[in-house]
C-alpha cells in the first residue's frame, strides 16, 4: 500500500509542479518529503491546520499532522520526543526549557477574553466579579446585574495554556469551584458557551464570533486592538516549541510561519502578527 | 393474594411500557440524526473540493472532508482484523479442539478478563507502549495507524477467539465422530469438516469484530488519532477516523457547516456499523452475546 | 510426517492462545509500570481516597471513582427494568408479531456506535436537561450521562435475558398452563425464578460495559472534579480522566494516577468478568 500510494504521489508531484502557479513562501518546501508531527495548544490549531493544507496542498510528499491536546501536552511531548512540534499558548518554564533543551517561537499574540452566551446582558464584569464567579461564592448572574440564574462556570484542564493565563492575569491565581464543568479546548470552549445560556467561560480571542458574547474585563473590551495597544491585560503569545535546534523540514514548518503569507494566516484566524 | 393479582396484571402493562420507552428512545435519538444530518450527506461531504475519482486514486490529497477520515478507519479496521483473525481463530480451535482440564479452565478466565477491559484502558496500554518503545529505539516509534491497530486487534481478539470456539463447541457430536470414524486424523478432522461447518459462525464473530474496530475511540484517541493528517501514507502516520472526527467536531466545531460535516459523518458511521452488525445476525441466527459487552 | 504436521499446528494453535493469554497479562504489567512510584511510595491507598487538587500536589481519583460510581449506579438503575420489562414482552408468547419487530429493533441497537450516543447527547439531550429542569445548571450532569448509557447498556442486556428465558425447559412452563394457570403466572411464577442465575449474568456484564464506558460521559457528563451530591451535578469518570489527563509529564504524578485509574478499573472488570464465570459455571450444573 506504502509503495503504491509513493507511486500516485510521485506521479502527481509532476501534476502538481505543471499546475500549482502560486509561487513564494512556500517555494522552500519545494523537494522535500517527509513527516512533521504538531500536537499541543488548541488556540493554535485553526492557524496550524490551514498552514499544514496550503504545504501539503504544494508538496504532496509532505505529511503534516495536528493535533490538540493542551499547551502542557504539546511542551511534554516535543519533549518527551513523541511529535516534532509542540504548540503552547504559554511560555515554557525553565524547568521545561533547561530539562528538555527547547527552543521556543512565537509567532502570534493574542488574548484571552471572558465569553458568555450572546443571550447573557451581562457584558461587562470586574477582577474581583470574575475572581469571586471562578471561585464560587458569587453563583448567580442577578449579583453581577444579569438573570435571576445559577452560573454555569465553564474551564479548562491542567494542560491548557489558555487557563494558565486566564488563572494568573484574571483570577490572580485564585481558587476554582469544584463544580466547574471541564472542556478540553478553545473550540470545545466556544461550542460549549455558546450553546449555555448561563454560561460563563475564557477562550482564545481569535476563536471569538458572534456566537460568543466577549465580556469587558476591568471595562476593558477584549478585542484584538486593545490587546495589540497593551490595554487588555489578559494577554499572551502563541509558542511552537521544538526540542533543540530545528532542523530541516521541521525548520521550514516554523519557518513559513514567519513569513508574509504565514503571518497572513495567523491574522486571518483572527490573532496578532508578530511582525 | 391482592397484591398477586395487582401484580399479574401489572406485569403485561409494565412491559409494553418499558418498551415503548425504549422504542421512542431510539427512534428519537436516530431520528434527530436523521433530520439534522440528511442535507450535509454529499459528495463535497466526502471529498470537498476535489474531484471524486481523483481523491479515490490517490491522484490529489484532499482536505476539508471526510475523505481522510474513512480511509483512515477503512485501513485501521483491516490492519486490526488482520493481525487478529489468525492469532484468534488459531487460539480458538485451541480452546475448543485441545485445551484441557485447567489449562481450559484457565485460558477461558484469561480471556474473558481480556474481553471485559474497557477500551481505555486498551488504549492507555497502547500509550503506555508506545512511549516505552519510544525510549527504547531512540525515538523512532510514535503514536500511529500501526499502534493504533494492533491496540484494537487486542481489543477485538476476544470476539474472534470466543466467535470461532463458540462455533466449534457447538458442532454436533455425530459430525465430530464421523470423519474420526473413517480413518482422519484429528487435524483432518478439524481442519476439513469442522472448521468448514463453523464457517458462519466463525464469519460473523470476524464481522462484529470489524464493527467494534470501525466504532471504537478511546483506544484510537490514545494511540494516533488526530484531527487533521489527510489520508495516511504509511503505518508509522498519524491519521484521521470517523469516530474520532465525530468526537472531535462534538467539542470543537468552529461553525454551522463543520457541525454539519459532523452530522454526516455520524450518519455514515452509523450506516457502516448498522449494516455490519445485520450481517453478523443474519449470517449466524444467534451471535454469541456476552462477546458483545465490551465498555468502550 | 503427519504426526509432526499434526503437532506443528497443534503447537501454533497452542501458542496463538499463549500469545492471547500473554497480551491479557502484559496490559496489566504496562499498567504497572508507570503506576510503580505510587506503590513504591505506598500512595496508592491514599490516591484511591485522596482529592485531586494538581495545584496543591494532591493526585487522588476519589471524585473520580465517585463519580463512576454514581453514573453506573443510575444507569443500572434505569436500564435493569427496562430491559426485564422489555425482555419479558419479546419473551413472553402471545403477540408473536411485536414481540419479533422489537427484538430486530434490539439486535440493531447493539450496532450503534457509543460516539454517537454522545454526539446526539450533546445536541439534543443537554439543552433538554438544561431547559427542562429549573436545577439543571448546564445539562451536562450525571443525569443525562446515565439516560444516554441507558440506551447503550439496555440492548445487549436485553436480548441476554431473552436467551436465559428461552432456556427454562417448556415442560416446567406447560405445566402451569395445564393446571389453568394463565401466561403471565407461568413467567412470574416459573420463567423468571428460574433464570435468575442468566438475568443476575446479564446484570453483571451490562454494568461492566457502563463502568467501563468513555466517550459518553466524556462527551455529557460535564467532568467536573467533584463528589457529587445531586443527579445535576458535573461529574468525572475514571474513563474520562484517563482521557483528558493521559498527555500530561511522563515523569509526574498525575501521569502516574491515571494509571492508578487504569489499574482500578482493571481489577473491576476483571472481578466482573470472574463473577459471570462463576455465576456461568453454577448455571451450567443447575440446567
Amino acid at each position: 500500500m506504502k509503495k503504491s500510494l509513493g507511486v500516485f504521489f510521485s506521479l502527481l508531484m509532476v501534476v502538481a509542479f505543471a499546475t500549482d502557479s502560486l509561487a513564494g513562501a512556500l517555494d522552500i518546501f519545494t523537494g522535500e518529503k517527509g513527516e512533521v508531527r504538531i500536537a499541543g495548544g488548541t488556540a493554535h490549531i485553526p492557524v496550524m491546520k490551514e498552514a499544514a493544507i496550503r504545504i501539503m496542498r504544494h508538496n504532496p510528499d509532505i505529511h503534516i499532522s495536528v493535533g490538540g491536546g493542551g499547551s502542557g501536552a504539546g511542551i511534554k511531548q516535543v519533549g518527551e520526543g513523541l511529535i516534532d512540534i509542540g504548540n503552547s499558548g504559554r511560555k515554557a518554564n525553565e524547568d521545561e526549557i533547561s530539562r528538555y533543551g527547547l527552543q521556543m517561537f512565537k509567532w502570534a499574540i493574542d488574548g484571552v477574553a471572558i465569553v458568555v452566551n450572546p443571550v447573557n446582558k451581562v457584558r461587562s464584569l470586574s477582577q474581583e466579579q470574575v475572581a469571586a464567579i471562578y471561585a464560587g461564592t458569587i453563583t448567580n448572574w442577578q449579583e453581577v446585574g444579569g438573570e435571576d440564574r445559577k452560573i454555569n462556570i465553564y474551564t479548562r484542564d491542567e494542560a491548557s495554556g489558555t487557563r494558565a493565563v486566564f488563572w494568573k492575569k484574571a483570577l490572580a491565581k485564585g481558587n476554582v469551584a469544584k463544580n466547574a464543568n471541564f472542556v478540553v479546548s478553545n473550540g470545545a470552549m466556544k461550542a460549549a458557551v455558546s450553546q449555555d445560556s448561563y454560561a460563563i467561560g475564557y477562550v482564545s480571542i481569535g476563536h471569538m464570533n458572534d456566537s460568543l458574547a466577549g465580556v469587558a474585563f476591568n471595562s476593558i473590551e477584549p478585542t484584538l486592538a486593545n490587546v495589540q495597544s497593551g490595554k487588555y491585560p489578559i494577554a499572551r503569545g502563541l509558542y511552537s516549541n521544538t526540542k533543540g535546534e530545528p532542523i530541516g523540514l521541521v525548520k521550514k514548518v516554523i519557518d513559513y510561519l514567519f513569513t508574509a503569507e504565514g503571518q497572513e494566516i495567523v491574522v486571518q484566524k483572527g490573532f496578532i502578527s508578530v511582525k | 393474594m391482592r397484591f398477586r393479582r395487582l401484580l399479574e396484571q401489572a406485569v403485561p402493562l409494565l412491559s409494553l411500557m418499558s418498551s415503548i420507552i425504549l422504542l421512542a428512545a431510539i427512534t428519537t435519538v436516530l431520528g434527530f440524526l436523521f433530520l439534522k444530518g440528511w442535507q450535509s450527506l454529499n459528495f463535497q461531504l466526502l471529498f470537498g473540493t476535489t474531484p471524486p475519482l481523483d481523491a479515490i486514486l490517490f491522484k490529489r490529497r484532499v482536505f476539508d472532508c471526510l475523505f481522510p477520515a474513512m480511509v483512515g478507519t477503512f485501513s485501521l479496521v483491516c490492519l486490526a482484523v488482520c493481525w487478529a483473525i489468525p492469532v484468534g481463530i488459531a487460539a480458538g480451535i485451541y480452546l475448543a479442539e485441545y485445551a484441557q482440564g485447567k489449562i481450559r479452565i484457565f485460558f477461558n478466565l484469561i480471556f474473558d478478563v481480556l474481553a471485559g477491559l474497557p477500551s481505555i484502558v486498551v488504549g492507555l496500554f497502547g500509550f503506555s507502549i508506545t512511549i516505552f518503545l519510544n525510549k527504547q529505539l531512540s525515538n523512532q516509534i510514535y503514536p500511529c495507524l500501526l499502534i493504533s491497530s494492533i491496540a484494537l486487534a487486542f481489543l477485538v481478539l476476544p470476539y474472534i477467539i470466543r466467535a470461532t470456539q463458540a462455533s466449534l463447541e457447538g458442532q454436533p457430536e455425530s459430525l465430530r465422530l464421523t470423519a474420526l470414524a473413517l480413518g482422519a486424523s484429528k487435524m483432518q478432522n478439524i481442519v476439513r469438516v469442522l472448521l468448514p461447518q463453523s464457517l458462519p459462525g466463525i464469519t460473523s464473530g470476524v464481522i462484529l469484530a470489524t464493527g467494534r474496530c470501525a466504532e471504537d475511540t478511546a483506544v484510537i484517541m490514545l494511540t494516533g488519532a488526530v484531527a487533521t493528517a489527510g489520508v495516511p501514507r504509511s503505518l508509522f502516520s498519524s491519521f484521521e477516523a470517523l469516530p474520532f472526527y465525530i468526537y472531535y467536531i462534538s467539542s470543537q466545531y468552529a461553525d454551522q457547516e463543520e457541525l454539519a460535516t459532523g452530522y454526516g459523518a455520524a450518519i455514515i458511521l452509523l450506516f457502516i456499523c448498522l449494516m455490519l452488525f445485520s450481517l453478523a445476525f443474519v449470517i449466524k441466527k444467534r451471535v454469541r452475546l456476552s462477546a458483545q459487552y465490551r465498555a468502550h | 510426517m503427519r504426526r509432526t504436521t499434526e503437532q506443528i499446528i497443534e503447537k501454533i494453535c497452542f501458542f496463538s492462545a499463549l500469545i492471547s493469554g500473554f497480551i491479557t497479562c502484559s496490559i496489566f504489567l504496562f499498567l504497572l509500570i508507570p503506576g510503580l512510584p505510587l506503590f513504591r511510595g505506598g500512595h496508592f491507598f491514599s490516591i484511591l481516597t485522596g482529592p485531586w487538587e494538581p495545584g496543591l500536589g494532591q493526585f487522588g481519583i476519589y471524585p473520580m471513582i465517585s463519580g463512576t460510581l454514581a453514573v453506573t449506579m443510575l444507569t443500572m438503575l434505569f436500564a435493569f427494568p427496562l430491559s426485564l420489562g422489555c425482555a419479558t414482552l419479546i419473551s413472553m408468547e402471545g403477540n408473536f408479531r411485536l414481540s419479533r419487530l422489537l427484538r430486530k429493533i434490539v439486535e440493531m441497537m447493539t450496532g450503534v456506535p457509543t460516539v454517537i450516543y454522545g454526539f446526539v447527547g450533546i445536541f439534543l439531550l443537554v439543552p433538554l436537561v438544561r431547559n427542562f429542569f429549573v436545577n439543571g445548571g448546564s445539562g451536562m450532569c450525571i443525569l443525562s450521562a446515565a439516560l444516554m448509557l441507558t440506551l447503550l447498556a439496555s440492548p445487549t442486556m436485553i436480548l441476554l435475558f431473552c436467551d436465559s428465558f428461552s432456556r427454562v425447559p417448556h415442560s416446567y412452563g406447560d405445566a402451569v398452563l395445564a393446571v389453568g394457570g394463565t401466561e403471565v403466572q407461568k413467567f412470574l411464577y416459573v420463567t423468571l425464578p428460574c433464570s435468575w442465575p442468566g438475568i443476575l449474568m446479564g446484570f453483571t456484564l451490562a454494568l461492566g460495559r457502563v463502568l467501563g464506558d468513555t466517550l459518553v460521559a466524556l462527551m455529557i457528563a460535564g467532568n467536573a472534579v467533584q463528589v457529587p451530591g445531586s443527579l445535576f451535578d458535573s461529574v468525572r469518570t475514571l474513563t474520562s480522566h484517563i482521557a483528558l489527563v493521559f498527555a500530561a509529564d511522563y515523569n509526574s504524578p498525575e501521569f502516574q494516577a491515571i494509571f492508578a485509574c487504569a489499574i482500578f478499573l482493571y481489577f473491576f472488570s476483571t472481578l466482573l468478568a470472574v463473577s459471570v464465570r462463576l455465576i456461568h459455571s453454577r448455571w451450567r450444573i443447575n440446567t
